[in-house]
């Protein structure tokens, strides 16, 4: 039979589709034409399937004329990891390959010269996408079937070269390959960062009791955090411990993540699943691109998008690039990220805390207290710089913490009881999963992510609580957004003490994280004695 | 020097018969000597309003057991008469009551090594329970200060403020005195305990409730009235409205003690008590350590540094000069008569001191006239 079919995937962020590979091969002008919108790296495609092939000692129709469909065809398609589907319908076309064993299939791999496979970015992804759409049987280049395999219900075939491809198919034998390369690239660098902030403890910070609570806060309803302080005053040795105080990452948190690692191409060879919250901190020099995602062929997920479900940290915000700033704010709000190009849009999740970290002025030694200021900048400076910290973005942020450096006696300060890390995570877990049982059917897991008007409907404060925050919108202390922030955070507070509906001191509490005001110290988990 | 035998042993009766801080029956003793009082009440006469049937729970006390018990659990109770009597607790013979409390303590029972009568240069920082996190920040740097300088930092060991001034001062590696409401021996509340026992074992630990009695209510009233008799001022970091730390401010202005009391922004509730006190000018307003320190010290010591802005350069200027600099314009040159019209000063005046500007580098002069230097725009 002179027609094939072999079915892979095309990638759109992180939307899977099903791609047919439609390969006639009849008799005509000989060569080969590849249509349905094809990138030049897939156009490259035809001469690694006809070497493979050949290389493979099997038969390339080389009298004939072949026409591979893409189809969809109006899709536009990118990537190297079509060239399997594309070899094994060529061959099933040729009539080297029963037609029929391409069925209920999908092929995913780079072919080399010599018929090996390789590696390719995304495979997660695709298969999720394949699962969804009813497949149960998938082959992968070898490395990356424990990625593939992650996805429950999947029959994983992991090969390293086509002729294995071809043997399986035909219900041959499977001959030896050598080991297929993992992905190009390898880590020069043993980078041991990941591994020093596991050491880090909220135990190793002494006083900073409502910043260290804020963040607590934070970790449980997932809200994003600003900080604001001078020079050493801690700010980033408490934002590179709140990693350490989120829960592991649920089943489906941890398949989103490792799906756009994946995607991003982060993922190592026997990384396996993400479970742990991801922590991205990328310097302020990044562009647009980098942080939300975008490049200039295949959309790639940015930091914003690495970080969901985990910790994007911001340090020395003010300093990014407007552009990055102005672009960061829907994000924030909507938990993912769109690029659209000329001829798609993509969209991608983002739901990770965002913690944005500050000076008060461009010297960064500034403090409202007289006796300790020791700044040097102009008024006009510190404005322009507060004008950055304060914008919409600002707005889009759930709580305000003003970091102040403790004073030397706070280090001796015996009584100051410190929790760890695993305490503050214990906290934290029971609050999240509070949340999980009232929010079990909706489509928001945490309460930063609760919608206001579902809130305000379902799960009302007390009215006390409702008359405090309508109080202070009516002063002009919070804006019609930052209501519904203090609503979130309501109930996160009320989560954390193990209320059932928050009342007036937890409004109270959280008028004050929104605002940056001192936080009443009965409220917090006791520390002293 | 130390009180006779049998004035402690009356006055340690006393102390476990008696509510304390209650005036009328005080005052009589401060009058008449303990030892008279327990003998009449032993010889059930009826003096002055103390009840004869007192005088049956009176034989049942055992008052040498009593100072026994206590020094095995290391307390010790110290009475007028002895070297360690804090005297400035007898002003309190002449100050008048609050809430019916008053009165000089027949005795104080205390735990811990720090002697009363060393405590002669000390501060009471009190304040709410419902502190926030600025008020605690406070209390604690001005404990610190406070305890550097050689004071012993005096609070009631309560949650918020309290509290975190005695950690201001172990911290600062100074001295610290906690009055408490219950007996010396015990611990209130529950939750400080690590800190009580620390201030019992390094410092000490002070009550007129003899050991074992409980904290009740009319108690940390009594109590307030030693930590205001106990020092020389008292500073209120935080109180609402309705705060006991006012009471304790009370006492301190009734026994012309130092009161001092530290601002919050005036829409917090636990500021409240505080902007209250300073606005009927019962409290000086303090916003440092080093200012507490200086209404604390003798004439003449501590003497706070003055607030001064930073200074600029203009501060330097004499008025005419300003008056010209004034009507100098930022980027245009203009010409001496033009800023001589524009500033209202006679043409020879202004090129004197447009001159003396110049040589300060306040001013350029340019091809067609003057103009402000770049960095003197501010």
């Amino acid at each position: 039979m002179p027609f094939a079919t072999a079915r892979t995937l095309s990638l759109h962020g992180a939307v899977g589709h099903l791609v047919d590979v439609q390969t006639d091969v009849s008799p005509g002008q000989v060569g080969l034409t590849l249509v349905g919108r094809p990138d030049v790296s897939l156009n490259e495609a035809r001469d690694r399937c006809r070497m493979a092939i050949v290389n493979s000692r099997l038969q390339w129709p080389a009298t004939r004329r072949i026409t591979v469909l893409l189809s969809p065809a109006d899709l536009v398609k990118r990537g190297t990891h079509f060239d399997l589907a594309i070899a094994v319908s060529v061959l099933a076309a040729a009539g080297e390959l029963p037609a029929s064993s391409l069925e209920g299939g999908v092929f995913i791999g780079e072919l080399t010269l010599d018929g090996g496979l390789r590696s390719v970015p995304g495979v997660l992804p695709m298969v999720l996408a394949a699962a969804a759409r009813g497949v149960r049987r998938v082959f992968v280049p070898e490395p990356q079937a424990q990625e593939a395999a992650m996805v429950p219900g999947m029959e994983v075939i992991g090969m390293r070269s086509l002729a294995q491809v071809v043997a399986e198919l035909r219900g041959e034998e499977v001959p030896e390959a050598p080991p297929v390369a993992p992905m190009s690239g390898s880590r020069l660098l043993a980078w041991r960062g990941a591994e020093r902030r596991e050491e880090l403890d909220m135990a190793d910070l002494f006083g900073l009791e409502d910043t260290r609570y804020a963040v607590e806060v934070a970790a449980a309803g997932g809200h994003h955090l600003m900080l604001s302080g001078p020079k050493g005053s801690g700010k980033t040795s408490i934002a590179e411990r709140i990693p350490g105080i989120l829960p592991d990452l649920t089943a489906e948190e941890s398949l989103e993540l490792t799906a756009i690692h994946s995607l991003a191409g982060a993922l190592e060879p026997g990384d396996g699943l993400l479970l742990r919250p991801p922590w991205s901190a990328p310097h302020h020099d990044a562009s647009k691109a980098s942080l939300l995602g975008g490049g200039n062929n295949a959309v790639r997920p940015g930091e914003l998008s690495r970080a969901h479900a985990g910790v994007l940290f911001l340090d020395e915000f003010p300093l990014f690039r407007s552009d990055v700033i102005e672009a960061l704010r829907q994000p924030l709000e909507s938990g993912e990220v769109t690029v659209a190009r000329r001829d798609e849009s993509v969209t991608l999740p983002a739901r990770g805390m965002v913690v944005l970290a500050c000076n008060p002025c461009p010297c960064g030694n500034y403090t409202a207290n007289p006796r300790s200021n020791q700044c040097q900048c102009r008024e006009p400076q510190r404005r322009d710089y507060q004008r950055k910290i304060t914008g919409p973005v600002a707005d889009r942020v759930d709580i305000l913490r003003h970091v102040v450096a403790e004073d030397r006696s706070g280090r001796n300060d015996r009584f100051d009881h410190r929790d760890s890390s695993a305490e503050v995570r214990s906290r934290v877990e029971a609050a999240r999963r509070r949340q999980e049982l009232r929010y079990a059917g909706c489509s928001w897991r945490l309460n930063a992510h609760a919608p206001a008007p579902a809130l305000r409907e379902r799960w009302p404060l007390t009215p006390e609580a409702e008359e405090r925050v309508d109080m202070a919108t009516w002063r002009g202390e919070l804006t019609q957004r930052g209501a519904a922030r203090v609503l979130r955070l309501s109930w996160t507070v009320a989560d954390l003490a193990g209320l059932d509906r928050p009342g007036l001191a937890e409004a109270e509490m959280a008028v004050a994280l929104r605002l940056g005001a001192p936080l009443m110290v009965q409220a917090l988990p006791r520390r002293a004695g | 020097m130390s009180a006779p035998e049998a004035e402690r042993l009356a006055r340690a009766a006393l102390s476990r018969l008696l509510e304390p801080g209650t005036l009328k029956h005080l005052r009589v003793i401060d009058q008449l000597g303990a030892q008279t009082v327990c003998e009449a009440l032993l010889a059930e006469r009826e003096i002055d309003g103390l009840r004869t049937d007192v005088a049956e729970r009176l034989a049942g006390i055992d008052p040498a057991r009593e100072l026994e018990e206590a020094a095995r659990k290391g307390v010790r109770f110290v009475v007028p008469g002895d070297d360690e009597w804090p005297v400035v607790l007898d002003d309190l013979a002449g100050a008048e009551p609050v809430q019916e409390r008053g009165g000089v303590p027949v005795g104080l029972w205390v735990r811990g090594p720090l002697r009363l009568d060393e405590i002669a240069r000390s501060v009471a920082l009190v304040g709410s329970r419902s502190a926030t996190t600025y008020g605690t920040a406070i209390a604690r740097e001005f404990a610190g200060e406070a305890a550097r300088a050689g004071q012993v930092v005096v609070s009631g060991a309560a949650y918020g403020v309290d509290q975190a001034a005695h950690r201001g001062a172990i911290a600062a590696e100074g001295r610290s005195v906690a009055v408490l409401a219950c007996g010396a021996d015990r611990v209130y509340p529950e939750g400080h305990r690590d800190l009580i026992e620390h201030l019992a074992e390094e410092h000490a630990v002070v009550s007129e409730t003899p050991p074992a009695g409980a904290p009740t209510r009319l108690r940390f009233l009594s109590r307030n009235r030693l930590i205001a008799a106990l020092t020389r001022g008292t500073v209120v970091v935080e109180a609402a409205a309705r705060s006991g730390a006012l009471n304790t401010a009370n006492w301190a202005g009734r026994l012309n003690r130092v009161l001092m009391g530290v601002p919050g922004p005036v829409t917090s509730a636990p500021s409240q008590g505080v902007h209250e006190l300073i606005r009927v000018g019962a409290a000086t307003l303090v916003t440092t350590g080093s200012e507490v320190l200086e209404l604390l010290g003798e004439s003449g010591e501590h003497l706070a540094e003055p607030r001064r802005g930073r200074s600029r350069p203009r501060d330097r200027l004499s008025v005419r000069q300003q008056q010209v600099l004034d009507a100098v314009p930022v980027h245009q040159e203009a010409g001496a008569d033009s800023i001589a019209r524009a500033s209202g000063i006679g043409l020879m005046e202004v090129s004197t001191a447009l001159h003396a500007l110049l040589r300060q580098g306040m001013v350029e002069q340019g091809g067609s006239g003057w103009r402000l230097a770049a960095h003197a725009h501010t």
